[in-house]
């Protein structure tokens, strides 16, 4: 299992930790976190959990942001840059 | 659609602690009446720091920082970000009476916010979602959740502004980097230098002009202390609720 993180800057900061199986790439944990406003705010837990037991790859992942976000408003961020918060996870660090 | 209430409820409830005024907020969530909304004014003793909900706190603030200087930590019911909350004017405007649309919500009743700021001399702006700025420095930030067709908004309206304070509490990835942030946040944030009754005054005077409401200046009842010493003791107070997001 990896554990890896990601900072991403939308209009709001999307700040995701989660640990995946590297050989199949599904994600077993998942925390987002940032200063963005989500409505109802119960979305993003139903999203965490959603997101359990995805393959960590991009049409996955969007499809179920898509599905999770779907009746909800969300400021500072919308469905494709959560994507990409989440698929950022992968990309090597700089220091 | 213009919103009018007969009546608005005000609670001027003091300088209190961060838990203590979070779970007031909460509380009178469930006082609200139809045709009253409630706004309520307060400030911070000690200081605080709050963060947003959707924050974790071991992430967003140095803990150990706040302990040693006698600052507060608390979580948010409402998303957005952490705030060092110390020389301001807080207020919550609880209402069951507003525009679904979560913009005009938040355009709505920061409207007699700027009022209120404009009315002690200055050209304060509304700038979504959240935001007023006088000359584009943010002056006050705002942040609304809605529970069970109930809307709590609450906000600062900064009186001074103590930076370096700040970014000695709130946590930045690198020192590289929190020099240019804290020059970053002198630029672009203002206090109005007013005194704390000046700014509750015309804040007053704004609601009750905008929503054409008399202004009732009201206390807590035994039941909203009681309820309030209870759900900071057992939420607001507790790891489980501060450190939920890890």
């Amino acid at each position: 299992m990896k554990k890896v993180h990601n900072i991403y800057k939308s209009k709001k900061l999307i700040k995701v930790s989660l640990e995946y199986d590297e050989h199949s790439k599904i994600i077993s944990s998942i925390t987002i976190t940032g200063d963005f406003f989500l409505y109802p705010e119960e979305t993003l837990d139903a999203l965490e959990f959603n997101l359990i037991g995805i393959k960590l790859e991009k049409d996955s992942i969007k499809q179920k942001v898509e599905k999770c976000l779907s009746g909800s408003e969300a400021f500072g961020f919308d469905s494709e840059s959560m994507t990409d918060a989440i698929l950022g996870c992968l990309k090597p660090k700089q220091d | 659609m213009s919103f009018k209430f007969s009546k608005i409820r005000i609670l001027e409830s003091g300088y209190d602690s961060g838990p203590w005024n979070m779970a007031l907020d909460e509380v009178l969530m469930g006082s609200a009446n139809y045709d009253i909304p409630i706004l309520r004014l307060y400030g911070w003793q000690p200081p605080a720091v709050s963060i947003g909900y959707f924050q974790s706190m071991d992430e967003e603030v140095d803990v150990k920082k706040c302990k040693q200087m006698g600052i507060d930590v608390v979580r948010r019911i409402t998303g957005g970000g952490a705030v060092l909350h110390e020389s301001e004017l807080t207020y919550s405007f609880i209402t069951k009476v507003y525009p679904r649309n979560i913009l005009k919500s938040y355009n709505l009743i920061c409207d007699p916010v700027v009022m209120c700021i404009n009315k002690l001399g200055f050209n304060a702006k509304f700038a979504p979602l959240n935001d007023i700025t006088i000359d584009n420095k943010k002056v006050s930030g705002n942040a609304q959740t809605r529970k069970k067709n109930i809307l709590l908004q609450h906000g600062t309206i900064l009186l001074d502004i103590n930076v370096e304070k700040m970014f000695s509490v709130l946590k930045i990835s690198s020192e590289k980097i929190k020099d240019k942030m804290i020059n970053d946040v002198k630029a672009r944030v203002m206090g109005l230098n007013k005194t704390f009754e000046q700014v509750a005054y015309e804040l007053k005077e704004s609601f009750s002009e905008k929503f054409v409401a008399e202004i009732i200046v009201d206390n807590l009842t035994l039941e909203e202390r009681e309820n309030t010493r209870n759900l900071a003791n057992e939420k607001y107070t507790s790891d489980s609720w501060n450190w939920k997001k890890k």
